[in-house]
């Protein structure tokens, strides 16, 4: 089978969740649209690696997951973060106004 | 058609659904379903593509922690949530769609109308050592051996970056249960507040009770309900 | 087989590493009262440290004394680390230019008594803004020493970034670099609500803006077979004209012109400088900069230079709409931290003339403009956050009217720091800009210097504007006032001074520097 067919596969993947990172404004589907482009970006890794015969396609795409990992951590913390204040912001309000 | 094609556009194609069913659920929850969908069949992918590790990498990491940890961020933040955190702008959705058109044409005209790539297969490159995952390890532990060590700096930031975000202190030493009970114990309202509604004529939470002599008690209700403007006077009331 | 590990050559980076590791150790082990008294030492010597080594191990290859570093360099080119870095002149000059942005940044940070609550940080970052949590940390003197771990990760990042000498050590340095920036967006101590929107925006753009980078990478390597930029050069000679290469380039350069804020990436430099801590807006408004055009050159010279006849028109249009945006869109502004932001992606349109000359005198002249705007940038910031009302820091323009007699030594210094960002003569940004449109004019880009010229005129006016604010307005109820500061920021202010004055005066010896660096190893 042609791997070009992995590649589109990889670019239409990418192309979505590019679009969903534009359209969407919740920001945690947002950030789950940057998932989905890293995980685009990975098969484009892996593809690579066979066509090209090389293992380092795998091995970018295996530390591409552990700076996943990390990037989901910190985004997820901001993100609670953010929500926990925003929630309360209106509660607080007459706080916030004497401060 | 052989056995790979089979599986590549079963795959193909639900992996292709799962993305469109991210971007287009309107809860967040459908959506981190929809991904996790569509990162089991980029795993199946992986074996056609002979990476036994990343494809097991890839359901531990990403379905198994990343996801799993949004779906509890999602618990936390409510699961109905459709809240928007970012600024909304006029027209950015029609923008967006054209500019996602526009980049997605020339991303996919590129790629596509590359000659067709080399089919090298993997298995020289996994023979070397002796199978898929001595390659790797061989790779990260000598040529990305730096990588491999700055990596973990970025582990330990997210670490930091938890725990300065979400781990809340105490300013001030936790009451004892006896320091509690002898503090009670001071006051003149050593039993319970009385609940909202009892001796009244509704039970909603909005109304307040009525004492012994028939007047209504603010100290019942909730503090958003009462009507004194200052919190301090319910709180006198009850000690004083 | 052992792994290749030049201590030698990768030193600064690794002294920084550790530094980061002891600093997150100290946090783990040491009582909350004496936390402060071990990292402020532990940073400053981490850093003195480490540009102490790069100067002597520089200088010393520079005389031909080999022997010093064990005889490992050859000149200043050496690829270290099994391919993954690349110590070379402009490498090290980047990474020294760093690490003196990084000590100043650190003064910043270690700033307190501007804020009468304490530094410029959230007492505590997980309490809610305005909550009884907070006033309770806030009364009882808490702060956040945290921000040194993240500090230290961030000045590691940014030293390997320029010096990646593959697209995944690359990536990863932009990551190690990145996402302590995030976290300490988030982090002021007085309108946390604009802070953290700022942090979200910058996360969430930055993330974006990796994986834009990212599947550029993978589309190299499914061409070129190797993620070095050494073999990816010599692979693309031999397909040139391949669509999904251009593809990959033009990703990669998406992601990288993010970083450094050119137009149309630029969106998130308004919002984050106005939003974060300004201490740490210096810091990264500096740092990222340099770190980042010094991995943009790196991969557009070394790993693209065979096609360059592709990507110059592309950086031509993105030169230019960033010179004129960024000029004009500075002029409307309101917020003195936003038009800030606005001169910074201006000034990232001027360099870019510089990446696109595509000759050592490109790089030479980048290397200068860096480190003077670095400096610029790092003074100008840390003057903003002198100025304040009961709220906290006065950005808004009205409340500068009449600063100039309220207190003429800050005016006057602030007044010096936008002439450097105009480029008029007699201060380094006048010395960068010279250099800059020569290295231009050279390669051929006259039309661009042009552009440049007319960008520079209308950006002096609203540079012209704050001065004539300053000292040519009334003063106003309105009118904020000056604290003043401890040793920290003065000493900040004094060197970022000193190097604005120098580098305008007797440029020579930086400008000889920049010569001998050389260029970019293979």
């Amino acid at each position: 089978m042609n791997p070009n067919n992995y590649l589109i596969l990889a670019g239409i993947l990418f192309t979505i969740g590019a679009f969903g990172v534009v359209v969407r404004r919740n920001a945690i589907i947002v950030f789950m649209s940057v998932e989905m482009m890293l995980n685009a970006a990975n098969l484009a890794f892996a593809t690579a690696a066979r066509t090209t015969g090389t293992l380092d396609g795998q091995v970018a795409a295996f530390f591409v997951m552990v700076v996943a990992a990390a990037e989901v951590v910190v985004g997820l913390a901001i993100i609670v973060t953010i929500f926990r204040t925003r929630r309360s912001a209106s509660i607080d309000e007459a706080n916030l106004l004497k401060y | 058609m052989n056995g790979e094609s089979v599986v590549f556009w079963i795959t193909a194609i639900f992996a292709v659904v799962g993305a469109l069913g991210m971007v287009l659920s309107r809860k967040a929850v459908h959506s981190a379903l929809w991904v996790a969908f569509a990162m089991v069949n980029l795993a199946v992918l992986y074996f056609t593509l002979q990476a036994p590790f990343l494809a097991t990498t890839q359901i531990v990491v990403y379905t198994g922690a990343v996801m799993m940890l949004f779906l509890f961020v999602l618990m936390i933040v409510g699961v109905d949530s459709s809240d928007s955190l970012l600024e909304t702008l006029k027209g950015q959705r029609l923008l967006a769609t054209l500019f996602g058109l526009a980049f997605g044409a020339l991303l996919l005209s590129g790629v596509a109308s590359t000659i067709a790539l080399r089919d090298n297969g993997l298995d020289v490159a996994n023979g070397d050592y002796g199978g898929n995952i001595q390659g790797i390890a061989h790779l990260v532990f000598n040529r990305y051996l730096l990588a491999f060590e700055v990596t973990s700096a970025l582990l330990i930031t997210a670490v930091i970056g938890a725990m300065v975000l979400a781990h809340r202190e105490r300013w001030a030493p936790r009451k004892t249960q006896a320091e509690l009970s002898r503090e009670r114990t001071f006051t003149s309202q050593v039993t319970p507040l009385p609940n909202p509604g009892v001796l009244a004529r509704h039970n909603a939470v909005d109304t307040p009770a009525l004492l012994p002599d028939g007047t209504p008690s603010q100290a019942s209700l909730p503090k958003q309900f009462r009507e004194t403007s200052h919190e301090d006077e319910a709180a006198k009331e009850v000690t004083s | 087989m052992k792994p290749s590990f030049e201590y030698a050559a990768l030193a600064p980076i690794v002294i920084m590493l550790t530094a980061g590791v002891l600093s997150v150790v100290i946090e783990a082990f040491v009582p909350r009262t004496y936390r402060r008294g071990l990292q402020l030492p532990l940073v400053f010597v981490s850093i003195a440290g480490s540009f102490v080594y790069l100067v002597s191990s520089a200088t010393a290859i520079l005389n031909g004394d080999a022997a010093m570093t064990g005889g490992q360099y050859q000149g200043l080119r050496q690829i270290a680390a099994g391919g993954s870095v690349a110590i070379d002149g402009p490498g090290m000059f980047t990474q020294g230019t760093l690490l003196l942005v990084a000590f100043v940044g650190a003064l910043l940070f270690a700033e307190r008594s501007v804020d009468p609550q304490g530094d410029a940080f959230a007492s505590r970052a997980s309490t809610l803004p305005g909550s009884e949590d907070e006033r309770q940390f806030t009364a009882q003197g808490w702060s956040q020493t945290e921000i040194w771990p993240l500090f230290l990760f961030a000045v590691s990042g940014m030293l390997l970034f320029p010096v990646s000498n593959d697209l995944l050590t690359m990536f990863i340095a932009l990551e190690v670099l990145s996402l302590p920036l995030y976290l300490l967006a988030g982090m002021a101590r007085r309108r946390r609500l604009l802070s953290q929107e700022a942090s979200l925006k910058y996360f969430v753009l930055g993330a974006f803006s990796s994986a834009f980078f990212l599947f550029g990478s993978a589309l190299i390597y499914s061409v070129a077979g190797s993620m070095t930029f050494g073999t990816v050069a010599t692979a693309l000679t031999d397909t040139l004209q391949d669509p999904i290469l251009l593809t990959g380039v033009g990703l990669i350069a998406v992601g990288l012109l993010f970083k450094v804020g050119a137009v149309p990436f630029h969106q998130w430099t308004p919002d984050v400088y106005q939003g974060s801590p300004t201490p740490l807006v210096a810091f990264m408004g500096a740092g990222t900069k340099i770190a980042a055009f010094g991995a943009l050159f790196r991969t557009f010279y070394v790993a693209f230079g065979g096609l360059r006849w592709e990507w110059r028109p592309m950086m031509w249009v993105i030169a230019i709409l960033t010179m004129v945006v960024g000029s004009i869109l500075a002029v409307t502004q309101t917020d003195i931290k936003r038009m800030l932001a606005y001169s910074s992606v201006a000034h990232t349109g001027f360099i870019l003339i510089a990446l696109v000359a595509t000759t050592p005198s490109g790089i030479s002249s980048s290397l200068f403009y860096l480190l003077a705007y670095g400096f610029t940038t790092l003074g100008v910031f840390a003057l903003v956050s002198l100025v304040r009302d009961s709220t906290g820091e006065a950005t808004h323009l009205s409340q500068w009217a009449g600063l100039g007699k309220k207190s003429p030594v800050v005016a006057s210094i602030f007044a010096l720091f936008l002439f450097a960002l105009a480029g008029i003569p007699l201060t380094s940004g006048f010395t960068g800009k010279f250099a800059v449109f020569t290295a231009g004019v050279e390669g051929g880009a006259n039309a661009l210097v042009i552009v440049a010229v007319v960008s520079s005129a209308i950006a002096a006016f609203f540079y012209a504007r704050v001065v004539v604010l300053m000292f040519f307005t009334p003063e106003t109820e309105n009118t904020a006032d000056v604290v003043i500061p401890s040793y920290f920021t003065i000493a900040a202010i004094g060197i970022s001074t000193a190097v604005t004055l120098l580098l305008g005066i007797v440029p020579q010896p930086v400008l000889d520097a920049v010569v001998k660096a050389g260029v970019f190893v293979r």
